[in-house]
């Protein structure tokens, strides 16, 4: 089960925390994961070359299955950064309609 | 950050598979190449069964490995229309 955190400040979202493996499917053949994955990890890459903004990214790549991602007040506060990270809940809560027994948000 | 799809999933030892048994590597095959000089009682081929014969100056071992009777050169020849054989030929001293 893959449990999301999004962060905020003054109500302005400034990053997401993932924690877990989704355990859908073998390795190899995790649907979930790599759908959880992929808007994870392009929302940083994103953030980065599209928006111009530095996140702080705390990853544990050896075994996975962790991923933090934040922003300054100021970075956070940019359209484009706003509108990625926005983007990367509405992808997380779509997911969550259809597999919520992989994956869950947390407040 | 490097796109690992596998990101949030279980690492190959995470599921219960009934595969995973292996029995140790035998290392089969040749132990010394054609035209190679060898001793005598050097090892030349190890197999399962006689996947080569044992030509001049070669003896089969139980376990149908293959080794020199005598100092020589190695050769790999063909024996009959399908088979192999391994001989070892003396140099002129």
């Amino acid at each position: 089960m893959i449990k999301t955190h999004f962060l905020s400040e003054n109500d302005i979202v400034c990053g997401y925390l993932l924690q877990g493996h989704a355990d859908s499917g073998e390795y190899g053949y995790d649907i979930v994961c790599a759908a959880v994955s992929v808007l994870a990890i392009n929302t940083v890459n994103s953030l980065e070359q599209l928006a111009l903004v530095q996140p702080q990214v705390v990853s544990d790549d050896e075994n996975g299955g962790y991923l933090k991602v934040t922003l300054s007040q100021a970075d956070a506060k940019k359209p484009a950064a706003q509108l990625l990270l926005n983007s990367f809940e509405l992808g997380i809560r779509s997911i969550i309609d259809n597999y919520q027994e992989y994956i869950t948000i947390e407040d | 950050m490097l796109m690992n799809l596998q990101f949030f999933s279980h690492h190959k030892g995470g599921g219960s598979t009934s595969n995973g048994r292996d029995s140790k590597a035998k290392r089969l095959g040749a132990k010394r190449a054609d035209g190679q000089t060898v001793t005598s009682g050097s090892i030349l081929y190890r197999q399962r069964g006689t996947h080569i014969y044992p030509g001049m100056n070669v003896k089969i071992g139980g376990d149908d490995t293959l080794f020199a009777t005598s100092a020589g050169v190695v050769k790999f020849e063909r024996k009959g229309r399908n088979k192999r054989q391994v001989s070892v030929y003396p140099t002129a001293e």
